[in-house]
């Protein structure tokens, strides 16, 4: 049996419904979606980071524009792009921003 | 990590991450349609429950010889549906080593998932030269910020490296401190940032 899933979120009008179901074959219909797979390159990332780089970046006035949604559910700008030079640590400064729960923001 | 934080924060406030990571390497097969479906695929694993649209369109599509993928833009139009319902981080690395061609179509796709989906966010990473590109595709949407090297970065990396020395004994704080002095040094004196467009239509001039 299939059933609504349908929510006003923070205030936005969200019109959509869609209607979820189990399903059996559920990994099979996911692996259908797409033949690939991020979790490979995440754990080279993961394994080769340094604890402590790319702090600074959290307290710029472009990251806390783009991460306050998180408290009030509105910001100006909802992409955030890095960008640099190759070998600067573009790749290592995002886990530094995902993993800025430690430093007072929040996902 | 930040995945692997994320997800525990997930689990506490019902939030959603997805994160793809383009490899030139791997430029061939990261087609719009398998980049896309790879985050529709995290998006939806773990809840489950499948949209019924896309459980049809499965089991239909079995019935035609070969077998038929989801549409670019069914893929987008279910992305932006299943990131309404809560706040959703989409992350994506090296967003250069995308197919040219392909990366118009990823953020026109992006475009339509923030647009439809307010409470979604998404954090890009990528080469100078594109950055003109993101911001043309996202409109005011987009902000950019430049990354450095930074000294004390660079300190703290050399620091972690040093510590992971398989000769230890040849070490002692005077040879420490003077590699440390030396590179740091070196770096000032050479650093230079370098631009490498892939090619020349992928210029970007910052008016």
């Amino acid at each position: 049996m299939s059933r609504a899933f349908t929510e006003n979120i923070n205030s936005f009008n969200v019109s959509n419904t869609i209607f979820l179901t189990p399903a059996d074959d559920e990994s099979k219909i996911l692996a259908w979606l797409s033949p690939l797979e991020a979790h490979v390159r995440h754990q080279d990332i993961c394994d080769q980071r340094v604890d402590g780089i790319g702090g600074w970046l959290l307290e710029t006035k472009e990251f806390r524009g783009w991460y306050n949604f998180s408290k009030n559910g509105r910001s100006d700008h909802t992409a955030l792009f890095c960008y640099g030079d190759p070998g600067v640590g573009k790749s290592y400064m995002w886990y530094e921003r995902l993993s800025a729960g430690d430093k007072g923001y929040y996902c | 990590m930040v995945v692997d934080y994320l997800g525990d924060q997930a689990i506490a406030q019902d939030m959603a991450v997805a994160c793809f990571y383009f490899d030139f390497a791997s430029r061939e097969a990261q087609t719009p349609t398998n980049m896309l479906g790879s985050l529709l695929k995290q998006l939806l694993s773990g809840l489950g429950v499948i949209p019924v649209e896309i459980v049809e369109k499965f089991r239909g599509q079995k019935r035609v010889i070969g077998g038929r993928r989801l549409k670019l833009s069914d893929i987008v139009k279910m992305c932006a549906t299943v990131t309404s319902f809560r706040p959703t981080f989409i992350c994506v690395d090296a967003l250069d080593e995308c197919v040219p061609r392909h990366r118009l179509e990823v953020l026109d796709a992006f475009g339509q998932i923030l647009h439809k989906s307010p409470s979604t966010r998404m954090f890009m990473t990528g080469r100078s030269h594109i950055r003109g590109e993101v911001e043309r595709g996202l409109g005011e949407r987009a902000i950019s910020i430049s990354i450095v090297s930074r000294h004390d970065d660079i300190g703290t990396y050399l620091r972690a490296r040093l510590r992971k020395d398989t000769t230890p004994d040849a070490m002692d704080g005077f040879l420490e401190n003077d590699i440390m002095k030396n590179v740091l040094e070196k770096i000032s004196e050479t650093y230079v940032p370098v631009e490498r467009p892939e090619s020349p239509c992928e210029l970007y001039t910052d008016t």
